[in-house]
C-alpha cells in the first residue's frame, strides 16, 4: 500500500474509534420519526418530507464532520506531538496531507453512503416502492459528497496555517460565502463603481461556487438531472481540491515545525 | 444499606414524585392560559425571499415545515370555530416562494384560501392569485387548471371564466379527456345540479387524497340529498293538490300512497318534513350537521341565477 493509502486508513480508523459514525443513530431515528409523524401532522408531504430531511440532515452531518474534524486533521497530530514521529519515517509531508485528505474523504463516503441507504429504507416505508424518479436523489447525495470533498480540502487549507478556531471561521465563512456567488455575479448598481463590479464578478469565479451542487429541489420533485451537469460537477470539484490541496501542500511544505 | 447506595436511590424516589408534580403544575398554567387565551399566531419573517436567502440551500425542507405549519394552522382555526385566518396567506406565500415546485401546497392552499367561513378564509381572488402563480412555476402540470375552473365555478359563480380555465388545461398533452368536456358542460349549461354532480364525481374519482376524496363524498352525498327533497317535496305539492292541505309528515305520504316507505338520505337516515310540509333531513343526523358546514353548495343550486 502506498503511504498516502497508509496515512489514509489511519485517519479513517482515528474517526471510527473517536466514535464519528455514532451520528448514523441520530439519521436513522430521525428519519424514522419523520416518517410516522409528517403523515400524521401535515398533507401529501411524506415523501418530499423523507428526501428533503434526508438530504439535508446528509449535508448538515456531513458539513459538520469536514469543518470539525477536517480543521483537526493537522493541528491535532501536531499538538500531540505525532506528527513528529510521523514525519521522521520516510513520508513527506504531501504524502501525509494528501493522506489525510483521503481519510477524511473515505469517512465521509461511508457515512454518506449509510445515511444514504437509510433513506431509502425510509422512503421505501413511505411509498412500499422506489421508482426510477427516486434515482435522482442519489445524483444529489452525490452533489453533496463532491461539495463535503470541497469543505474538506477548504479546511486542511486553513489548518495548514492557522488555529483550529479561525480555520473553523474561515473555512464556514467561505462555504456561506460560496453559496451567494451567482447574486454577487448579478451584483448591479447605478452607484457601484465599474472597477469594483469587474472585482466582485472576477470574485464570484474565485470563489468556489456551492450552488453548484444543490440540487435538493430537483431530487425532492424527481426531476431529471442532465448528465453533462454530474460530469462538469465532477470535473469542477476535482479541479478545485487539487488547486486547494496543492496550495495546501505549499504552505505545510514550507511551515517551520520547531 | 450503605450511604453509597442511598444516594441514587433517593434520587429515583424523588425523581418520580418530582416530573408527576411538574405535570400537574405544567396543566394548571396551560389552563391558566387557555383561559387568558391570547393570541398565539404570529409569522415573524412574512418575506419568502428572506427566509430563502436565510435557509441557505436548505430551503426545499423549510417549504416543507412551513407547508406543515400552513396545515396545523388551517385545522387548529377549524377546530377552534375560528373563521379568521390573517396567517394563511402569508405562510402559503412564503411556502410557495421557497420551493415554487411545491405543487401540494398550491392545491390544498387555494381550497383552504376559497372556501368561505368558518371552512376556509373566503378569499377566492387569493385562491385564484395562488393557482396562476402555480401555473406560472410548473406550466407542465395541468391539474391547476381544473383546481381554477373549480374556483370559478363553486366560489365566485363566474361560469364562463370557469370553462374557459378547464379548456386551457384541456390543451395541455398531458391532460385527461374529461376536462374538455367539463369545459363543454360548464359553458353550455352554467350552473345546475348534473353539472356540480359531475364535477364532485370527476374529484372523487381523480384524486388519491383521503381528505379530497371525502370532501367530494359529502358534497355528492349533500347533493343526492338536495335532490331527494326536492323530489319529496313534489310529491307534497301534488298530495296538497288532492286533499287542500300540505302533508303533516312522510308517513302521511306513504299512506296516501305517494310513496312506498320513509326514503332515507344517504346515510340512512329517514327525512322528515318540516312545520311547512317541506323534506328536510333529520335534523342532528350526520348529514344534516355537514350541510350546515357545506350548505353554500346547495344554497347556490337553490338559486340558480346567484
Amino acid at each position: 500500500m502506498t503511504r498516502v493509502g497508509v496515512v489514509a486508513l489511519n485517519t479513517f480508523r482515528e474517526a471510527v474509534r473517536d466514535r464519528v459514525l455514532y451520528n448514523l443513530v441520530f439519521f436513522a431515528l430521525m428519519l424514522m420519526a419523520a416518517a410516522v409523524v409528517v403523515g400524521q401532522i401535515s398533507i401529501g408531504i411524506e415523501q418530499l418530507v423523507i428526501i428533503n430531511l434526508g438530504l439535508s440532515a446528509i449535508s448538515v452531518i456531513g458539513l459538520l464532520m469536514a469543518v470539525f474534524i477536517g480543521v483537526g486533521l493537522v493541528s491535532k497530530e501536531m499538538d500531540k506531538r505525532t506528527l513528529y514521529a510521523l514525519l521522521a519515517k520516510p513520508v513527506r509531508r504531501w504524502e501525509f496531507l494528501l493522506g489525510k485528505f483521503g481519510g477524511l474523504l473515505l469517512t465521509l463516503t461511508i457515512n454518506t453512503v449509510a445515511m444514504s441507504a437509510g433513506l431509502y429504507l425510509a422512503l421505501f416505508y413511505v411509498k412500499h416502492t422506489i421508482e426510477r424518479a427516486d434515482g435522482v436523489a442519489l445524483v444529489a447525495i452525490y452533489f453533496i459528497l463532491l461539495k463535503l470533498a470541497l469543505v474538506v480540502a477548504l479546511a486542511l487549507l486553513f489548518s495548514c496555517y492557522t488555529t483550529p478556531l479561525l480555520a473553523i471561521l474561515f473555512t464556514g465563512g467561505l462555504y456561506v460565502a460560496g453559496l451567494f456567488v451567482k447574486e454577487m455575479r448579478g451584483l448591479h448598481s447605478d452607484t457601484m463603481a465599474p472597477a469594483v463590479q469587474v472585482f466582485l464578478r472576477w470574485l464570484s469565479y474565485v470563489l468556489p461556487n456551492f450552488e453548484n451542487f444543490d440540487v435538493m429541489a430537483s431530487a425532492a420533485h424527481g426531476r431529471h438531472i442532465p448528465a453533462a451537469l454530474i460530469a462538469q460537477n465532477t470535473a469542477y470539484a476535482a479541479l478545485y481540491c487539487a488547486i486547494v490541496l496543492a496550495a495546501a501542500v505549499t504552505i505545510f511544505s514550507r511551515r517551520d515545525m520547531k | 444499606m450503605n450511604s453509597r447506595n442511598f444516594g441514587p436511590l433517593l434520587l429515583c424516589c424523588l425523581l418520580i414524585p418530582g416530573f408527576a408534580g411538574v405535570w400537574k403544575l405544567q396543566e394548571k398554567i396551560d389552563a391558566q392560559f387557555d383561559g387568558i387565551h391570547q393570541e398565539a399566531d404570529e409569522l415573524v419573517i412574512q418575506s419568502g425571499k428572506l427566509l430563502k436567502v436565510m435557509s441557505l440551500e436548505y430551503a426545499p425542507l423549510m417549504a416543507d415545515l412551513y407547508w406543515t405549519r400552513v396545515v396545523q394552522y388551517y385545522g387548529d382555526k377549524n377546530v377552534r370555530h375560528d373563521a379568521k385566518f390573517e396567517l394563511l396567506w402569508p405562510l402559503l406565500d412564503v411556502t410557495t416562494t421557497l420551493d415554487p415546485n411545491l405543487l401540494v401546497a398550491y392545491r390544498f392552499g387555494s381550497m383552504f384560501l376559497s372556501e368561505s367561513a368558518p371552512q376556509g378564509a373566503g378569499r377566492p381572488d387569493l385562491a385564484i392569485e395562488l393557482i396562476e402563480r402555480g401555473i406560472q412555476a410548473n406550466p407542465e402540470y395541468w391539474r391547476f387548471y381544473e383546481d381554477l375552473g373549480f374556483i370559478y365555478y363553486f366560489e365566485l359563480h363566474d361560469y364562463n371564466k370557469a370553462a374557459a380555465a378547464f379548456l386551457e388545461g384541456s390543451r395541455n398533452p398531458q391532460a385527461l379527456p374529461w376536462m374538455k368536456v367539463l369545459a363543454a358542460k360548464v359553458a353550455e349549461q352554467g350552473d345546475n345540479r348534473e353539472t356540480s354532480e359531475f364535477l364532485w364525481n370527476e374529484i372523487y374519482t381523480s384524486t388519491s387524497d383521503p381528505q379530497m376524496k371525502e370532501n367530494a363524498a359529502t358534497h355528492l352525498q349533500l347533493l343526492r340529498a338536495d335532490a331527494d327533497c326536492k323530489a319529496i317535496d313534489a310529491l307534497s305539492d301534488d298530495f296538497e293538490k288532492k286533499n287542500a292541505r300540505r302533508p303533516a309528515s312522510i308517513r302521511e305520504l306513504v299512506s296516501a300512497g305517494f310513496l312506498r316507505g320513509v326514503p332515507v338520505d344517504p346515510l340512512g337516515n329517514p327525512y322528515l318534513l318540516d312545520d311547512e310540509g317541506r323534506a328536510q333531513l333529520t335534523p342532528g343526523s350526520p348529514l344534516a350537521k355537514k350541510k350546515k358546514f357545506y350548505g353554500r353548495t346547495l344554497s347556490n343550486l337553490a338559486n340558480p341565477n346567484k
